[in-house]
């Protein structure tokens, strides 16, 4: 919301700057996004050379058509004469006058005396464009008579001034209107506040006026105020320039003064032509089933049976709340208004605009929910600019509403102050401080809560914020007291970032993927009801193919010898509300199924873990070139999935940790030697080194520290589809050196395994 | 060559071993590599040598000692002149052996941690420093957690499926970390000192500034006397630690449903050092993240002694420390994988 300063100065009286304001407000009230600077620069005078001018004389010019020669008085003893292409005014006219040596925003270098085909000019008379107060170009500024000439202008308008850019938090709806801010400014810094209080003006021939709620719950309040002999027309140069900074549009003065009114109170109004309701009658009810309305900005909005309406009885002529209907609206030829300031419930607000998609300055507030006592001053101020700038008279008024709330009544501990914010306060101040927010403090520390608060202070603790808010650039900065510390990753945490480590020793860059994702291999992986797009509508059940993308972008960058790695959530269908969150690794890396292999090596050897595989299967990687593991799958990438060689694995971390021992435990590997021994055996093709490793340990048993195949042989020396495979066997005793015969026999009783489960004949 | 050969004794006779001395003492001075002092060596102490020859023939005891001590003297002098030469070969081979020191090395594949697994490790370590413990929270949330536990109003935007995705009616994709909150404070009693970080997801479309999957760290601290100052001091010292000593903090009001009073911590600007740029929009101050006072309400609503206990509690974004830090000109580049981006952290 925008709020120009000159605007809140008419309701608090303070004496900082707009900086300083503008500091205050942003630490205890609300966010600042900045201060503008707006109209003509307030340096070296220069707001000085702008004057409230009367015209004398204007005559046009001898020598130009479009041109008028005018002698104005701007209060120096004797005209000055000016030439000025509007025709907007004639003689008696009080303008805006600006003098030679004036800066405008407008102009690049100071304002100059300059001769016109043959007449002096010395100033010029203004257009609200000129002095950033409006866009309109159409005519100069036709002030209202009063202000005698050689008044600066600047006392009349706001040709410079500041307007802050704010944005309350959605509790604090009651910082949307320029009292809020006024009221929470005088809280701040100390000022006196002076709201606007007109006096309402008196009915002439009283009509009555037909208001009938039927959904009180919706709509806890209506004021219905008519107004007959109303004249539309431009608003006034002062209305116009304070909607034009506070970022809304003139339209007329109908209209305007309901913006004015919205922007000032914070309560939002609407006006009917009355003429247009059946009856000139008000009936606040929910839509029927069908029911359709052309809202202000031309749309045919089709309604539901929970959208509120406002209706003459027979027909909606509004979206309550939201938009007016274009039947209904306030034209040219309006003479007899229906001014409605009422009270929207907010919940059923929030959810229509939002179906509707059709959020107004209106519905904004409301679904914040306002303050029903606001409907009062907001109808008062709007009933006196009417009759004040529309001519209009108000014939008639009606208040509809059940009971108001009551103001919260709540207890406050100002030592419960002190235990929370965590230092001292005194109660006194604590009492000031909430007294000049409008809060009632009373002698046995109950607390009355202002209307306009009365949504979001309710308990003690609200109001220990209140007390806070003023004051947290004044907080100490403290560390909790500690009795009982425990600061420690877990295991699984620890083991993750152990992984992490490993890995990117290894070389693996570590890559971010979407965890949703266009598709899953797993039909029933969970899908999104309404995703944002169809690239992210399905919960992911693995990691491989981000990866794979990801890989896919390090090669169109140019990327060579790259290996990428994730560790991130999947979410597996569990057949209960909520999925099965797993911690998954993936990795991705260019080369086969060996460079895989001793990837998955190394990161098994870093736990402490065996690496133990099998043959199989993954729909993303080579038929002939996977292995599974107790934890998951890796191999070569499936040729089709990415161009040139690449070797994926994806594990599930919880499976893979879990045999990862606590502690690793001494042995003794170094005192007796280890007595090493190779041998050769040749067997079948298809009988995988790992089932002979394995046949060793259990032939040879502890004995045997480590059996390790370093070479596999096929050629003519072998028998058609035999192949050979030399083991390196490693025997070690952690008690005694073994002796040559103890290998001897541990040897021959692994080749006799070899040959009776392989018929492995021995080579070597 | 013959190994015997008939000796001359009038060549014997002939020998004057001072000349004899001053000749090979010149000869291994003279030397000026290895090969010549082999040479020399065999020329004067070989078995052919002058000297090995009268060595053999010598009679008289005077003539065979001063031989004697002249032998070994050519002995040492040559020895001593060998490790001159030695010394003096190497440092000629080593000087031809010079490389160009500016040629680049054998390349060794290193990886990276990810800028966000960087930041989340340090904000972890920081807090483990202080004695917390982390937590794995989940993503998928019942919006039980997500919403209600939270204390968030009917009316809040967040419950609306414009800005949450939903799963189904009860079921939404994680909005922030702070469900980790309650599922911590369900299972465990005060005191409680968690940090739990991990992935978030809003109905955002993605530009420079949002992505619909984000990462925050949620903090909560609960326990007998817990106070406002506590979370300032707790927060002002993360902001240290992360953006550097020098600077300051400052904290402002802001509203979320499960805290009150709510905060938002700002940094002073890393730029400009407070005196005011584009990057702090002129204000000297960057907005870092939200926090508060445990709302009672969720206190209550775990079982707990609202009256008897206090707490504070902060969500931070990561990518945003990473916008603010590291000057990510756009939040997607962190999702996009670039090698040459994944490189540079
Ligand atoms: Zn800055």
């Amino acid at each position: 919301m925008r709020a120009p300063l000159s605007w809140l100065r008419e309701y608090v009286t303070v004496d900082p700057s707009a900086g300083e304001i503008a500091r205050r407000l942003a630490i205890s009230a609300l966010e600042v996004e900045r201060v503008i600077d707006v109209g003509v620069p307030d340096v070296d005078g220069n707001l000085g050379r702008f004057l409230v001018g009367s015209v004398l004389e204007a005559r046009p010019h001898a020598n130009a058509d479009r041109l008028r020669v005018c002698q104005v008085d701007v209060g120096e003893g004797h005209p000055r004469q000016i030439v000025c292409g509007a025709w907007n005014f004639e003689a008696g006219a009080t303008v805006a006058v600006a003098l030679p040596g004036a800066l405008l925003p407008v102009l690049d270098q100071p304002l100059r005396e300059v001769e016109l085909r043959g007449q002096q000019s010395r100033g010029m008379i203004l257009a609200e464009d000129e002095v950033g107060l409006g866009e309109d170009h159409a005519g100069i500024m036709v002030l209202p008579r009063g202000p005698e000439p050689g008044t600066p202008l600047h006392d009349v308008l706001p040709i410079h001034d500041q307007v802050l850019d704010v944005v309350p938090t959605p509790n604090r709806v009651d910082l949307l209107s320029m009292v809020g801010l006024a009221r929470e400014v005088a809280a701040l810094l100390d000022g006196d506040l002076h709201p606007p209080a007109p006096q309402d003006p008196p009915v002439v021939d009283g009509e009555p006026v037909v208001v009938t709620v039927e959904d009180p719950a919706g709509c806890p309040r209506y004021i219905g105020r008519v107004f007959r002999d109303v004249k539309i027309g431009p608003s006034p140069q002062w209305l116009r320039s304070r909607l034009y900074l506070a970022e809304m549009r003139s339209i007329s003065n109908v209209v305007d003064v309901t913006n004015y009114v919205m922007h000032v109170w914070g309560s939002p109004l609407h006006a009917f032509d009355r003429a247009r309701l059946a009856g000139g009658r008000i009936v606040v009810r929910r839509a029927r089933p069908g029911e359709e309305l052309r809202t202000l900005d031309g749309t045919l909005r089709r309604l539901e049976t929970s959208d509120l309406m406002i209706t003459d009885g027979e027909r909606s002529v509004a979206l309550a709340a939201i938009m007016g209907g274009e039947e209904s609206e306030v034209g040219d030829e309006t003479t007899e208004i229906l001014l409605e300031a009422a009270n929207f419930e907010p919940i059923g607000i929030l959810r229509s605009s939002e179906r509707l998609a059709l959020r107004t300055a209106g519905s904004n507030r409301w679904e914040k929910g306002v303050d029903p006592y606001l409907a009062e001053p907001a109808a008062v101020l709007a009933s006196r600019m009417l009759v004040d700038l529309a001519d209009a008279g108000m014939t008639g008024h009606v208040d509809v509403h059940e009971r108001l709330p009551e103001r919260p009544v709540v207890r406050l501990r100002p030592e419960r102050t002190e235990h929370v914010l965590g230092r001292t306060l005194a109660a006194e101040d604590q009492r000031l401080t909430l007294e000049k927010l409008g809060f009632e403090v009373n002698q046995d520390w109950t607390v009355t809560v202002p209307t306009w608060r009365a949504r979001d202070v309710t308990r003690e603790i609200d109001l220990v914020e209140e007390i806070a808010r003023p004051i947290l650039d004044a907080i100490p900065h403290t560390m909790p007291l500690r009795r009982h510390v425990r600061g420690r990753l877990s295991r699984d945490q620890r083991l993750r970032r152990l992984v992490e480590d490993v890995l990117v020793g290894a070389g693996f860059l570590e890559a971010y993927t979407w965890s949703l994702v266009a598709s899953d291999p797993d039909p029933a992986a969970v899908r999104l009801p309404d995703p944002m797009s169809a690239d992210q509508a399905v919960l992911r059940t693995t990691l491989l193919p981000g990866l794979v993308d990801a890989a896919r972008t390090g090669l169109d960058t140019g990327a060579e010898d790259l290996a990428l790695f994730e560790i991130a959530r999947v979410y597996l269908p569990s057949g209960e509300q909520l999925p099965d969150e797993r911690w998954h690794l993936g990795g991705i890396l260019e080369g086969g199924y060996a460079e895989t292999k001793g990837v998955l090596e190394t990161l098994y050897g870093a736990l402490h873990l065996d690496l133990r595989v099998r043959r199989g299967s993954h729909r993303q990687l080579h038929p002939g070139k996977t292995a599974e593991t107790d934890a998951g799958a890796f191999g070569e990438l499936h040729p089709c999935v990415l161009e040139r060689t690449w070797g994926a694995f994806e594990l599930d971390l919880a499976t893979l940790f879990a045999p990862v021992p606590e502690r690793i435990v001494y042995e003794d590997v170094i005192t007796y030697p280890a007595v090493r021994q190779d041998i050769a055996v040749a067997v079948d093709e298809d009988v995988e080194v790992g089932a002979l490793v394995e046949a060793a340990h259990e032939a040879a048993g502890p004995l045997l520290r480590e059996a390790r195949v370093f070479d596999v042989y096929r050629g003519e020396q072998l028998d058609g589809d035999r192949k050979s495979v030399a083991l390196r066997l490693s025997f070690q005793s952690p008690e005694r050196t073994l002796t040559d015969a103890e290998a001897a026999e541990l040897r021959g009783a692994i080749i006799a395994l070899l040959r009776a489960r392989f018929g492995g004949e021995l080579r070597a | 060559m013959s190994e015997k050969q008939e000796i001359d004794p009038a060549t014997v006779a002939a020998v004057d071993p001072e000349a004899l001395e001053e000749t090979a003492m010149r000869a291994v001075r003279e030397a000026t590599s290895t090969e010549d002092l082999d040479r020399v060596r065999v020329e004067y102490l070989g078995r052919k040598s002058q000297l090995k020859l009268a060595l053999r023939e010598v009679r008289d005891r005077n003539t065979g000692m001063q031989l004697n001590k002249f032998r070994e003297a050519l002995e040492m002098a040559i020895s001593v002149r060998q490790e001159e030469l030695r010394q003096l070969e190497l440092d000629r081979r080593l000087a031809e052996e010079r490389v160009d020191v500016t040629i680049p090395g054998t390349p060794v594949r290193r990886g990276h941690l990810h800028l966000i697994t960087q930041i989340r490790r340090e904000f972890e370590d920081i807090f483990l420093g202080l004695g917390y413990t982390v937590v794995d929270g989940r993503e998928v949330e019942t919006t039980h957690y997500n919403f209600d536990a939270l204390n968030f109003p009917l009316v809040h935007p967040t419950r609306s499926p414009l800005h949450t995705l939903f799963l189904d009616e009860h079921t939404v994709l994680r909005t922030e970390t702070s469900p980790s909150q309650i599922r911590t404070m369900e299972t465990q009693e005060p005191p409680v000192y968690i940090v739990s970080p991990g992935r978030c997801y809003r109905r955002d479309t993605p530009d420079a500034t949002h992505t619909p999957i984000f990462h925050q760290v949620e903090g909560l601290a609960v326990d007998e006397g817990i106070t406002l100052a506590d979370l300032e001091g707790t927060l002002d010292y993360l902001l240290r630690e992360l953006f550097g000593q020098e600077r300051r903090s400052q904290f402002v009001t802001h509203y979320f449903p499960f805290t009150e009073p709510s905060i938002e911590a700002l940094v002073s600007c890393h730029i400009c050092d407070g005196s005011g740029c584009p990057v702090c929009r002129h204000s000297g101050w960057i907005e870092v993240g939200g926090a508060g006072m445990v709302d009672p309400n969720v206190l209550e609503f775990v079982g707990y002694d609202a009256e008897r206990y206090t707490g504070f509690a902060f969500g931070w974004g990561l990518e945003r420390i990473a916008v603010l830090r590291h000057g990510i000109p756009d939040l997607r580049e962190l999702w996009r994988n670039d090698p040459r981006l994944l490189r540079q952290f």
